[in-house]
């Protein structure tokens, strides 16, 4: 095992738990960070791995999560706040706030 | 090749092999901060500040250390825009859970 290994299973065994632990429990709103650190780990995972297997063409993976992991941690914080607004059942408010135009799917 | 060349040859070798695993280790490091943080901070604007020494500083310098192990190249260059990107991503990221906490919490309080 080297270096680079070594540096993957570090973070897969001490972060993931405890990302996934955070994004399991509590209100929508405080899990979302959670997912946020749990992407940045990942990304850091997708970074490692390559050098340990020396498969340089594996990196294109953290690029990908590099662009889609902020993406689909907005489109979670918009998901998130505009299902609230949903419950609040005050078409004012939601209009208001400009922020709960989505449907809350 | 004298002596003293293949000496300094391996010394430089020696050298930037020490750099990558500093920067690695130290990358490690700022994650593992983040995670600790983000395990005992309750409150949840102050997760957010447990998400910042991971997206600003520890992926960036994961990808220093990769840049640096590949050498000089294309290749170098496209791990830095990934290390890059992540720092951007992180903080527009904690822009909007920021936001998003803000407004949940108002909500509470009406």
């Amino acid at each position: 095992m080297n270096a680079w290994a070594a540096a993957a299973l570090v973070l897969l065994a001490a972060a993931m738990p405890v990302c996934l632990w955070v994004a399991a429990r509590g209100s929508a709103v405080r899990r979302l960070a959670g997912v946020c650190l749990l992407s940045t780990a990942v990304g850091a995972v997708f970074l490692v791995l390559p050098q340990a297997y020396q498969r340089s063409s594996y990196q294109d993976l953290a690029l990908m999560l590099a662009v889609l992991s902020p993406a689909g941690t907005l489109v979670f914080t918009r998901f998130v706040v505009g299902h609230s607004y949903e419950h609040d059942s005050t078409g004012a408010h939601r209009h208001g706030s400009g922020s709960g135009s989505g449907s809350g799917v | 090749m004298t002596d003293s060349h293949v000496l300094w040859i391996e010394g430089r070798m020696m050298a930037g092999h020490v750099l990558v695993l500093v920067l690695l280790w130290a990358g490690v490091a700022f994650v593992l901060l983040s995670v600790v943080a983000l395990a005992r901070f309750g409150d949840t604007f102050l997760r957010l500040h447990a998400l910042a020494p991971a997206a600003c500083a520890g992926v960036p310098l994961i990808a220093a250390a990769v840049a640096a192990d590949q050498g000089a190249g294309r290749a170098a260059v496209k791990t830095l825009l990934i290390g890059l990107l992540f720092a951007a991503g992180g903080t527009v990221t904690t822009i909007a859970l920021g936001k998003a906490s803000w407004q949940a919490e108002r909500r509470e309080r009406e």
